[in-house]
């Protein structure tokens, strides 16, 4: 009987959080008040995309080693 | 080629068409987990921009919009982890709750503090279940996990909550 009356209490507690936080936590405008495209634009300008060092090293590697054993440019292309 | 495939293949023109048609959506969801329009906005462009360079990992057939949501909702994630209040909430002794204007106005500051101070993950989760009311499945989908994930997290963010506002002798009218 204890344990359905703390059972009871508990979902009463927590039906009563639930409405405070929707009483308490004031909706928010969630239309867009303006174009953000300009900023996106400049972000993309500053930062530019950079290819990652290891990206470079692959790239390196493979032209050294197509120089050194030009076959291997076959194999290559037979794995595409 | 349609306007995804152009974007994956970095086509400036097709992320712009994409950016006009979704930077609204974006913005309503991410000011709906930070409740701040200001920030909402920083991360709305932040979110575009991290899409743009993420553009070779998007497969053409797959949802845009899913897509850019999640990573959304990982970066305000994050925003919330980074702006935890610091402060301990335990301020008072518990007693007996007043139906005094000043006294409610403190118990409305202390569940909006109890609940800014909740893991960020949780505090994503009850937001987006307990007062935007939205669906499980699409607040799952947003956090890359599964319904029954979410209902623990809303679950657990509402125990907490419980837990802090009963030591702190807030009781919720």
């Amino acid at each position: 009987m204890k344990g359905h009356e703390d059972k009871y209490m508990t979902e009463h507690d927590d039906r009563q959080i639930r409405d405070a936080l929707k009483q308490y936590c004031p909706p928010v405008n969630t239309e867009l008040r303006r174009d953000l495209w300009p900023d996106i634009l400049r972000k993309l300008d500053h930062h530019p995309v950079r290819v990652p060092w290891y990206d470079w090293a692959l790239v390196g590697l493979s032209a050294a080693m197509f120089l050194a054993f030009p076959r291997l440019v076959l194999v290559f292309a037979y794995h595409l | 080629m349609d306007l995804l495939q152009r974007f994956a293949h970095g086509e400036i023109d097709a992320f712009e068409t994409l950016v006009r048609q979704f930077q609204g959506d974006i913005y309503a969801w991410t000011v709906r987990i930070v409740r701040d329009p200001g920030v909402a906005e920083d991360l709305t462009v932040e979110t575009l921009w991290r899409v743009y360079r993420a553009r070779h990992q998007f497969r053409p057939n797959g949802n845009f919009s899913a897509w850019a949501r999640r990573i959304a909702t990982n970066l305000a994630i994050d925003h919330l982890r980074r702006n935890r209040p610091e402060q301990s909430f335990l301020a008072e002794p518990a007693g007996v709750p007043q139906p005094d204007p000043v006294v409610q106005r403190e118990n409305q500051e202390r569940i909006q503090q109890a609940f800014r101070r909740l893991p960020a993950k949780l505090q994503v989760a009850a937001t987006l279940a307990l007062i935007e009311e939205l669906p499980y499945d699409e607040i799952a989908s947003a956090l890359g996990t599964s319904v029954g994930a979410v209902k623990l997290r809303v679950f657990r963010a509402v125990r907490i909550l419980r837990k802090h506002l009963s030591q702190a002798g807030v009781r919720p009218e």
